[in-house]
């Protein structure tokens, strides 16, 4: 124990060591932002396998029946498998594959009209081990925790975001949510009779009309299988002096990982789940391009990797530090170190080359556009009006000066990977000034104006609150304006937007798109559907063409076939004829990935499919040190001056 | 002291009340509750989804008065909210529907962490620097120190949270730029970097205040007295004005101790710290404006409680001052 000192010698030989001690104790520190992992080598003896990850926030709800923002989905992936997956490498088309079923479900003709789905688990699949199991082991898995996932749907309480869309499909969910409604309550005691339970791992699933898409819905995790005595354990109430999470909080899953730590700010820690025997690598499906590297891993066990851990950055530049320090495995490439790791030609830096990343381009399953209103009387009923609208509108300009040309300038409703996808599309009223004017003419407003020589004047709706937002509105409004009207830009708040679009209160407005829930037409054309009209559905134009409505409908029933392609182009060429939207883009990134850490799987339907993520460890040891080599002169420096400041202080004291 | 304190109390009633009713008006009456509903739910999000939410949390209810048949006139939005924050239940957050008790009670440590010992070194350092500036005022190295002070307060603290995390993490690598763990001493090494960059960026105003605080006690004629008593300079500054100076400086200082509780906002956010800065920041973010509107209720209190802490200071340290 060191006591504080009387006389001025020893203080300052006390402050001497004190001072020696805190150098010392620098030089000896690391600028490793983590905390130790789970463990430092596996039993086998090779090295524990960490993945370091980035998250901009933290996960609002991790219960598989609510959770609908990525952020969320990024941490459920791994942990909640679902009863149906993507191949992780197959995107065009994307492709189904069983998980926690047997096989792809059957469909069978249902007596009075709609399909029944028959289904079979995997058996022997169990939940992770936790407390809220008999000896903390996990149960295996059965058809009646799908059954209990399927209530959960219905339950008022729990506000799923799927429930408008499967009660109009599963037979039963819409009574079994208004009855709990109207009770205050949910009574899980009654089954749902659109889900019947036939044996120990068999169900049938009804539907009441034709819906091929509900496979999608059966690989997202809203349909995965729950576990009730994991639901009534974590109740978030006090139990023998300890304080249980909340389910929401602490998802339990058949997943290749379980959650291991979530600090909530801080990061999130996922440790694999050494019971997982579920799916395997896939044995096919990578281009030629990646046979060398991924055959060797064909058929694997997964996971990979042993430990997932997130850190939450709310801000971007320490995303971009820790990643150049080698301290994150990948990152995206924002809009502030994109001109620090770019040449101007789009491509990697020879600085960032020589060191091994790797730079991956993505498109997202989505399409982005500015809705124009067909109720509203000036804009709905002239198609030429519409037309010129949208022939005014340099796309790709806008995407330079705002996107660094990142996302890809939209040609049509759809985007790339979408079944029905018309690569070679242009956009009939892409881009043309000259054809603009001409089209505004044929409108009955040459140059502008109207018949009396009044010029049109437009109000354009955006949710413009910050400086970038306002530049584009601007940017917006001016190439309108080219057409020489008058184009009224009028900033609101997100929500008070997402109110107009809903009332059909603008004539032009920013902020409509959509981000694909599965990979299918009918989940971009229906934003166009008659009977999608807010409040019913986002169909924010109003559009009602009953053409289109009749196609819909029958593209919509249809499951993938040369036929119902042809139907979906027929749809993307009255959508770009009538003109209900103007095109803007589908959002796309660039991410770079650390030399240790290839990408494996490029599908954007899964959140990081950390199950088939591959580590270097190694490789990241050895380039971290060559990365991070900690200069000695300043603590030589430091030290130097406390040598000086000591003797000083000793011979000052000494005097007195 | 007991009836001062008392009295103190009850005229701070009327101020929460104030608190709680501007509170209420910034997120109930200028950003409605559906508004709310519809940023956190995101672009997505039906009609019928947006009621379902404002619903299950209360928001449906009238404003300010119930007309409804068969309900209660006083059943509204401001009854509620205003029983809420009367009885010191915070609720849930809006967003993930974590108790706000405990979204609190986990960030007050982290925050903690770094705000105290950045408060104490700060003003340990600020104290020593403006006595000895004092000490040599008017000289060459006064009129240095005071235009570095005034550079130091003129930079922008990102400027130095940048710069620090470029040449202390990035380019020396000794600590590291971002992150945090409790993991006994290896804390220390997650804080010492933000501690150090939170002392550097306050101490140029506060040396330029103290000093100037400390300057005015040196001409008070007790000063003089003390000097023709034949006091060493020395002794006149670490004894009479110091002690006299305090008076004055706790004023400044008391009254900032409880924000110390309320964390960084930057700081945390830069450096990855879970605490109330990084809470709030992230509730900002998304829009869940139960954290918010707790935050400005508790945050309120506090400030009440730093000025009351300092007149009672204030009075027990200068026996002049009474509590009438």
């Amino acid at each position: 124990m060191m006591f504080p000192p009387t006389s001025d010698s020893s203080k300052a030989r006390w402050l001497f060591a004190w001072l020696a001690s805190l150098v010392l104790w620098i030089a000896g520190c690391s600028n490793n932002p983590y905390p130790q992992p789970e463990r430092l080598v596996r039993e086998d003896g090779t090295p524990w396998q960490v993945r370091y990850s980035a998250l901009p926030e933290d996960p609002r709800s991790l219960d598989p029946q609510v959770s609908y923002d990525s952020v969320s989905r990024r941490i459920l992936e791994p942990v909640q498998e679902c009863l149906l997956e993507y191949h992780p490498m197959k995107t065009d088309p994307y492709e189904l594959r069983p998980c926690l079923l047997e096989a792809l479900p059957e469909r069978l003709d249902r007596p009075g009209g709609g399909h029944t789905y028959r289904c079979t688990l995997k058996a022997g699949i169990f939940f992770q081990e936790d407390p809220c199991f008999p000896e903390g082991k996990g149960r295996e898995v059965t058809a009646e925790d799908v059954h209990y996932a399927f209530q959960r749907i219905a339950d008022p309480k729990l506000e799923s975001p799927v429930l408008s869309t499967l009660q109009d499909y599963v037979v039963g969910m819409g009574e079994a949510f208004e009855e709990g409604r109207k009770n205050g309550r949910y009574d899980y005691s009654h089954r749902l009779s659109g889900l019947e339970v036939t044996g120990r791992y068999t169900f049938d699933l009804h539907v009441s009309r034709p819906y091929p898409q509900l496979l999608y819905w059966l690989a997202m995790h809203f349909t995965s299988p729950v576990a009730r005595e994991a639901v009534e354990y974590y109740d978030g109430q006090l139990h023998g002096g300890e304080t249980r999470p909340l389910f929401r909080f602490h998802p339990i899953g058949t997943g290749p990982f379980r959650l291991a730590e979530w600090k909530r700010n801080a990061f999130v820690r996922l440790v694999r789940n050494p019971h997982y025997k579920t799916t395997r690598f896939p044995e096919e499906g990578w281009g030629g391009d990646r046979e060398a590297a991924l055959r060797p891993l064909a058929g694997k066990a997964l996971p990979l990797i042993d430990e997932v851990h997130m850190t939450i950055f709310k801000e971007t530049i320490p995303i971009f530090m820790l990643f150049r320090q080698g301290y994150l495995d990948g990152m995206g490439l924002g809009k502030d170190a994109f001109s620090s790791l770019m040449t101007p030609s789009r491509e990697l830096s020879q600085k960032y080359r020589e060191r091994g990343v790797g730079l991956h381009r993505s498109t997202e399953p989505s399409t982005f556009f500015m809705s124009l209103n067909m109720e509203d009387p000036v804009v709905g009923p002239n198609k030429r009006l519409r037309q010129a609208l949208s022939s005014a509108f340099d796309v790709q300009k806008y995407l330079d000066v705002f996107a660094n040309s990142v996302p890809l300038a939209a040609q049509q409703i759809l985007p790339p990977g979408i079944a029905g996808y018309r690569k070679d599309f242009q956009n009939p009223y892409g881009y043309n000034l000259e054809r603009a004017k001409a089209l505004l003419a044929e409108a009955g407003y040459p140059s502008g104006r109207d018949a009396s020589g009044k010029v049109l004047e437009l109000t354009f709706d955006t949710a413009a609150t910050s400086a970038t937002e306002r530049a584009m509105a601007e940017f917006e409004q001016k190439q309108f304006e080219q057409l020489g009207i008058r184009v009224r830009v009028v900033e609101n708040t997100f929500a008070r937007l997402m109110e107009k679009l809903d009332q059909g209160s603008f004539q032009i407005a920013s902020g409509s798109g959509w981000m694909a829930d599965y990979p299918d037409p009918e989940n971009f054309l229906f934003l166009k559907y008659s009977k999608n009209v807010p409040p019913a559905g986002k169909n924010e134009s109003r559009y009602k063409n009953p053409e289109f409505d009749r196609l819909f409908e029958k593209m919509a029933a249809m499951e993938n076939s040369p036929e119902r392609e042809q139907i979906v182009h027929q749809l993307i060429e009255i959508l770009a004829e009538d003109v209900p939207m103007i095109m803007n883009m589908h959002r796309s990134q660039f991410g770079l990935t650390q030399p240790w850490a290839p990408q494996v799987q490029d599908n954007p339907m899964l959140e990081g499919g950390f199950k088939y993520a591959v580590l270097d460890v190694s490789l990241r040891e050895a380039k971290r040190s060559e990365w991070n080599a900690q200069p000695l002169w300043p603590v030589g420096i430091l030290a130097g001056l406390f040598v000086v400041g000591a003797i000083f202080g000793l011979r000052s004291s000494k005097k007195e | 002291m007991l009836a001062y304190l008392i009295r103190r109390l009850v005229f701070s009633v009327p101020i929460v009340f104030g608190v709680m009713l501007v509170t209420f008006f910034l997120f109930f009456v200028v950003q409605s509750p559906t508004a709310m509903a519809r940023r956190i739910l995101g672009q997505k999000a039906t009609p019928q989804a947006v009621e379902n939410w404002l619903h299950n949390r209360g928001y449906d209810k009238p404003l300010l008065v119930n007309t409804r048949s068969g309900e209660a006139v006083y059943d509204t939005l401001f009854v509620s909210q205003m029983k809420r924050l009367v009885t010191f239940d915070l609720g849930n957050s809006d967003v993930s529907g974590r108790p706000l008790r405990d979204v609190f009670a986990s960030g007050v440590l982290p925050s903690l962490l770094i705000t105290v010992p950045a408060f104490f070194v700060g003003f340990l350092m600020a104290l020593g620097v403006s006595l000895y500036l004092v000490f040599v005022r008017d000289s060459l190295l006064d009129v240095v120190a005071t235009l570095l002070c005034v550079a130091l307060m003129s930079v922008p603290p990102m400027v130095y949270i940048i710069f620090g995390q470029y040449l202390v993490a990035q380019q020396l690598n000794y600590l590291p730029a971002f992150g945090f763990s409790l993991q006994g001493l290896s804390t220390v090494k997650f804080l010492f970097l933000p501690v150090g960059l939170m002392v550097i960026s306050g101490i140029g105003a506060e040396v330029r205040l103290y000093r100037a605080l400390f300057l005015e006690e040196l001409g008070q004629d007790y000063i003089r007295t003390a000097r023709a008593k034949g006091l060493s300079s020395t002794r006149v500054l670490m004894v009479h004005v110091l002690k006299n100076g305090m008076i004055n400086l706790i004023t400044v200082v008391v009254a900032s101790l409880p924000f110390l509780i309320m964390g960084s906002v930057v700081m945390e956010n830069f450096f990855g710290i879970p605490g109330l800065g990084n809470v709030l920041f992230s509730a900002i973010q998304a829009s869940d404006f139960a954290v918010v509107q707790a935050s400005v209720f508790l945050g309120s209190l506090l400030h009440l409680g730093g000025l009351l802490l300092t007149d009672l200071c204030y009075a027990w340290v200068d026996p002049r001052i009474r509590f009438q």
